[in-house]
């Protein structure tokens, strides 16, 4: 259930451009991610995770067009990749990877896959590239897991870090903001 | 702990001259003492010793500390011999910032602190005032940052031999689209300034960056040594034709510096797709003059690029002659360590680097000309650039020595 809750998240911060869709879509990985890293035994971590992610979410619903709008006109798009990404990622993960970890696999590789293809986007505004951002550092963490000599909290606490980081950045207008 | 003083007295010293912007002397005094504290801790540290102050292990390599070594003498030339129209405190600033980043690069012991790194560098660049726009500048590192850690991922799980493959493909891939080695991965804007433009990433922090991936990437796939070899062989033959002939026929000076990077990024990475010790040696010497010699060059050139004032001076033919790697500079002695790299390996791959390696004569010529007419501080610097050149290329063993090589 974690797995597919950073998935949806993640699929949520690809459909949306308001600052609430993509506060839910980044509360949805955090929460995910948290209890993942509960479940895996590193308390520490999981505990800087959903402090990292929990002020990055603060942040978000603080700036930023005050709207929802999730799937906005012509979002066909990226519903397709918020749906396909999700099913290669689960593909992968179950299928053609073997071992213990599958929800972990699914989750960190679905998320950074669908992070970094939102980041691509044409028509992307600042806050959601900040979002992502923001969710491609948790997973980049969560990912370090799957090594096989444990690295310990200190990826998620840097990354946790990053996030809040990330979060209290201001894009000024003059670049595109 | 002398990894965390590596990393942290340059940021240290980057906050002071951010914070102290008021008073622009005592922020560049500040920063310059932090700055070569930090340089200083690089020169006395013991490569391979680790550190875990902090909580992530950190561990500097012969090779890192050699490219950060040379990157902060890069830095420290170009500030002091600063074109007048250049703020000083505020290139050094950044370029602390980026050399604070690069020894956290340099001495991670992980993938994935190399990933949050550059995460970290891209969003403190991009978020600055620049010509073009953030999500514009964020999707190179960005997407860097995506393919290295999903090559992470495949590389750690267990499953079929085309996973390790496809870890393989996403380092390389990672990796050139942090350096911008492949054409329209980074957009270059001409009137941008240099420290908000692409040319960090692939003339300052590049180096450390790609040493460290590789370095990683051979832990990571150690059973795909030979495809990830030839993959970085193709890429740096692509970037060799591409680089050096966009150089020659584009119409922008900027653009022709910025594609001439690529062209001599395309030398460094078939020297270490290479995998034999000559190559190794060719891909650090191009890297050194990468950082010592053809970026500050390019920062010198920016105010004759700018006034449209190219010059044929014989100074102009000296440096035309060192960005072609000509004898008796470190381009000459890189290009030999690289044919006789690839003659070991294969010797018809040794004739293509050959032929390649003559198109890098008319861009030089047309870049050595666009440094115009050096004057005061600018024709110290010109002729520092050059004289570093020549020592590294007429005895390059001290400098290999110090990367371990």
């Amino acid at each position: 259930m974690a797995a597919f809750a950073a998935w949806l998240g993640a699929a949520v911060i690809v459909l949306s451009d308001g600052r609430r869709g993509l506060a839910l879509g980044l509360a949805l990985i955090t929460v995910a991610f948290t209890l993942l890293a509960w479940m895996g035994g590193e308390r520490i971590a999981a505990v800087a995770l959903l402090f990292g992610g929990a002020v990055a979410v603060v942040q978000r619903l603080r700036t930023g067009l005050d709207v929802w709008r999730v799937m906005p006109p012509g979002s066909t798009p990226r519903l397709v990749l918020a749906i396909g990404g999700g099913l290669l990622a689960l593909w992968i993960a179950t299928s053609v990877m073997t071992g213990a970890g599958a929800p972990l696999r699914f989750a960190a590789l679905g998320v950074v896959g669908l992070m970094g293809s939102r980041v691509l986007m044409a028509d992307i505004k600042p806050a959601a590239v900040l979002t992502s951002l923001a969710a491609l550092a948790l997973s980049v963490a969560v990912a370090s897991g799957m090594a096989d000599t444990g690295l310990g909290p200190s990826p998620y606490i840097a990354a946790a870090v990053i996030a809040l980081g990330i979060s209290l950045i201001k894009v000024q207008d003059t670049n595109g903001g | 702990m002398e990894p965390e003083l590596a990393i942290g007295l340059p940021a240290a010293g980057s906050v002071w001259a951010a914070v102290l912007q008021a008073r622009p002397r005592a922020a560049f005094a500040g920063a310059a003492a932090l700055g070569l504290s930090g340089l200083a801790v690089v020169v006395i540290s013991t490569p391979g010793r680790s550190s875990e102050q902090l909580g992530i292990t950190f561990s500097l390599s012969s090779e890192s500390r050699s490219l950060l070594i040379a990157a902060a003498a890069a830095l420290a030339l170009v500030v002091a011999l600063a074109p007048m129209s250049v703020e000083r405190t505020l290139l050094l600033r950044w370029g602390l910032a980026g050399l604070a980043g690069m020894a956290a690069i340099g001495a991670a012991t992980s993938l994935d602190t190399v990933i949050l790194t550059v995460l970290v560098l891209a969003v403190l660049q991009a978020a600055s005032v620049g010509s073009r726009p953030f999500t514009t500048r964020m999707r190179g590192p960005v997407l860097a940052a995506a393919l290295l850690a999903l090559a992470a991922a495949f590389a750690r799980n267990d499953g079929p031999p085309i996973l390790a493959r496809l870890a393989g493909v996403g380092l390389v891939a990672g990796l050139s689209a942090a350096l911008g080695t492949l054409p329209y991965i980074h957009q270059f804007d001409p009137a941008e300034r240099t420290v908000t433009s692409p040319i960090p990433w692939i003339a300052f922090i590049g180096p450390v960056l790609a040493l460290t991936v590789l370095t990683r990437a051979r832990d990571l796939v150690p059973t795909e040594g030979a495809a990830f070899g030839a993959m970085m062989i193709g890429l740096g033959l692509l970037n060799m034709l591409w680089g050096s002939l966009a150089s020659w026929t584009t119409e922008g000076g900027a653009a022709a510096w910025h594609y001439s990077f690529m062209a001599d990024w395309g030398l460094a990475l078939c020297g270490f797709g290479l995998a034999v010790a000559d190559g190794e040696r060719a891909a650090l010497l191009v890297l050194y003059s990468i950082l010592l010699s053809r970026l500050p060059l390019y920062l010198w050139s920016r105010q004759s690029l700018r006034e449209k004032r190219p010059n044929d001076r014989p100074i102009n033919l000296l440096a035309a002659a060192m960005l072609a790697g000509s004898a008796p500079f470190a381009g000459f002695a890189a290009r030999v360590l690289l044919l006789r790299g690839a003659t070991q390996l294969y010797s018809p791959l040794a004739l293509v680097i050959g032929l390649g390696l003559l198109l890098w004569l008319p861009p030089s010529l047309r870049l050595g000309r666009s440094v115009g007419l050096p004057r005061g501080r600018q024709a110290w610097g010109v002729g520092g650039a050059l004289a570093i050149n020549v020592v590294i290329g007429l005895y390059p063993q001290p400098f290999l020595s110090l990367a371990g090589l």
